[in-house]
């Protein structure tokens, strides 16, 4: 005499999707190691983390995205992984991450908001029954701002919106019509300097977390429990 | 917010963090002296008079704002912290926008999170359990589901020279009307604790209707806090289901620790029903709560079965006419079907309330006597990098 709302419907899934944005110019050196290391480990703590809590993730997926600058050189300005399944593809994911160098960038400011537009625009899971889509950005510099001289450049990615409003409304905001994220999914970490467009995307942009890093100090004091924390206790 | 930043009057005496919080940044703070808890909300943004974008876009974001302040400013009014008993919830003392963000600010609680409630004495238990259902009761008696109901979001606190624990409720900001939840996608919780209603509204099961989410979901909750406060864990479930919910949902028995009670097993039971219905009200489990023994953890020998142990068992929850009797309980000694994490234990035990002695939770390892020993509570600084 089961009726259909009796029926069970399976133990409550959750997807999680990441985006690492990471500045590689020259400054980034310093630090670089210690982010590459600790986003390695990042999937075994999450998962330490979870199972302490009696939680579990039923599909955890990262995808990388180095960027440099525009303005400096355009062939490395970004390069970038699909979606990997952790752990299934943890190799693909270390090989990547093992070959990004800190180069290049010349001057600041660089291209953040080009990586950052990217993230944004990722094939993001919509399956699942709940979603936590979260963009981490690692840099020790500011950014151009969007629509400049370099958007005209080959090899600049046509998805990128020409303005900074533009990118907002990709983000989103509750009741958007136009936003690229869901709206209860979506978070990010900005591990930044508080310099333009980042104080400005944590005052204008919702479901931001600042981090700032100190000037000079790089991000030598960065260590993932924010994002896990961001993620576990949402969950 | 920043450190040493002056926010409407508040000065931040720490750097803020997302420690133990999903959907916020928080820290300590001054106010003429007088110290604060202070948070900030990730969403929603209030749009810069001069900002760019469309005008279209700007009225849709400033409306989301006014339902916010909507929405707050009408659970302060319900919850005020001057209201008879409103000393266990920690409600908000002052709520406002300081440029394009919101902040909410309650009293600081110097308090710990207590990593070994199953370590207290019996009695010691019950008046913690007993403060936290009246905080709830204050909730539900104006028809207000707490909605994330969690050993996280319960403050326990020891004041010098007073032996108890106290519980203080935090996080009204998921609340909502019973029967009146917010949308599937954007409705909070925890997967852990969350009641099986709950997890199928989730699901979008349309089954499952927004006025089925009513305060029998804190209950829910409650119970499992109830069983953990008691043993140091939650009751066990088949290793096929991720949650009590899911077992409960699948119509499985939750494995309740064998040293319960007798009322207590039946009163756990009854808290985790699978039908919201069949809950008991708040007022029931307090009333259960009054006499301490309740909350003992007595000695059965292996082969006996919970229900014809040692104690009394006659239902001490009979009278109550929406509350039907769970009826005959199945010990599982064996740990069949098997457990999700480490089985029960069998082992007879002394009633701590007896010995004082210090049980070891189920599941829980040699070290747990050890760790009574060092400090049982871990005192929240507000700073992981302390
Ligand atoms: N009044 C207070 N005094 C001291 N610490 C507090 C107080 N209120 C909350 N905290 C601490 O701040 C942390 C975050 O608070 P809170 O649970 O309200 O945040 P949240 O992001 O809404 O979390 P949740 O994931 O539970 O919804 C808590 O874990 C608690 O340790």
């Amino acid at each position: 005499m089961s009726s259909a709302a009796d029926q069970y419907r399976g133990n409550l899934q959750y997807a999680v999707d990441i985006v690492l944005c990471i500045d590689a110019t020259g400054s980034m050196k310093p630090v670089l190691g210690s982010v590459k290391s600790s986003a390695m480990t990042f999937q075994p703590r999450l998962e330490a983390v979870m199972q302490e809590k009696g939680k579990s993730i039923s599909q955890l997926r990262i995808k990388t995205i180095a960027f440099r600058d525009f303005g400096h050189q355009e062939d490395d300005a970004i390069e970038s992984t699909d979606f990997l399944r952790l752990p299934e593809q943890t190799e693909t994911f270390r090989t990547f991450l093992h070959g990004i160098d800190a180069t290049g960038g010349g001057d600041v400011p660089e291209s953040g908001l080009e990586a950052l537009s990217l993230a944004v625009s990722s094939p993001w899971e919509k399956g699942l029954d709940r979603r936590r889509h979260v963009i981490v950005m690692f840099t020790d510099a500011p950014a151009h701002p969007l629509g400049g001289p370099h958007s005209s450049l080959q090899s600049y990615p046509a998805s990128i919106p020409p303005s900074s409003d533009d990118l907002l409304e990709q983000w989103g905001y509750p009741r958007s019509q136009e936003a690229l994220m869901e709206q209860s999914a979506k978070r990010l970490v900005l591990f930044a300097p508080d310099q333009e467009p980042w104080t400005g995307i944590q005052e204008d942009w919702d479901m931001v977390l600042h981090f700032p890093s100190k000037a000079g100090d790089g991000l030598q004091e960065f260590e993932m429990d924010q994002i896990i924390d961001t993620i576990a206790n949402s969950l | 917010m920043k450190h040493n930043e002056v926010v409407n009057g508040y000065r931040i005496v720490n750097s803020p963090t997302n420690a133990g919080g999903g959907k916020c940044m928080w820290a300590f703070a001054e106010k003429s002296g007088k110290p604060y808890f202070i948070k900030q909300f990730l969403s929603p943004k209030r749009p810069k008079p001069d900002a760019g974008g469309s005008e279209r876009s700007k009225q849709v974001r400033l409306e989301a704002c006014r339902e916010f302040e909507q929405r707050h400013r009408g659970i302060m009014k319900l919850l005020k912290p001057d209201m008879p008993g409103g000393g266990h919830l920690v409600l908000a003392t002052d709520f406002f926008a300081h440029g394009s963000t919101y902040y909410k600010v309650t009293a600081r609680i110097d308090t710990s999170t207590l990593e070994k409630p199953q370590l207290l004495e019996s009695r010691q238990k019950c008046i913690l359990l007993k403060t936290l259902a009246v905080s709830l009761q204050l909730l539900h008696e104006i028809d207000v589901v707490h909605g994330d109901l969690k050993p996280a979001n319960v403050l326990v606190q020891k004041r010098t020279g007073n032996a108890f624990h106290i519980a203080k409720l935090i996080d009204f900001d998921d609340s909502y009307l019973t029967g009146k939840p917010p949308d599937r996608e954007e409705i909070a919780g925890d997967s852990l604790y969350g009641a099986p209603e709950w997890r199928r509204y989730v699901q979008d099961d349309g089954s499952v209707k927004a006025e089925q989410l009513t305060t029998a979901v804190d209950i829910f909750a409650l119970g499992l806090m109830t069983h953990y406060y008691l043993t140091g864990a939650l009751p066990q479930h088949s290793e096929r289901f991720d949650s009590p919910a899911d077992a409960v949902s699948a119509k499985e028995k939750l494995e309740l620790d064998p040293r319960l009670t007798d009322r207590m097993r039946n009163l756990v039971l009854a808290m985790t029903s699978r039908a919201p219905a069949s809950r008991p009200r708040i007022a029931t489990v307090i009333s259960t709560l009054k006499d301490s023994k309740v909350c003992d953890l007595v000695q059965r020998p292996p082969a006996t079965s919970a229900a014809s142990a040692t104690e009394a068992s006659s239902n001490p929850l009979k009278e109550d006419r929406d509350f039907p009797s769970p009826g005959r309980l199945r010990t599982n000694i064996k740990g069949t079907p098997r457990p999700r994490r480490e089985p029960s234990s069998p082992r007879p035990e002394t009633p701590s309330a007896a010995t004082g002695a210090e049980p070891t939770a189920p599941g829980g390892s040699s070290k747990a006597s050890d760790a009574s020993r060092k400090s049982r509570v871990r005192i929240n600084l507000g700073d992981r990098r302390k």
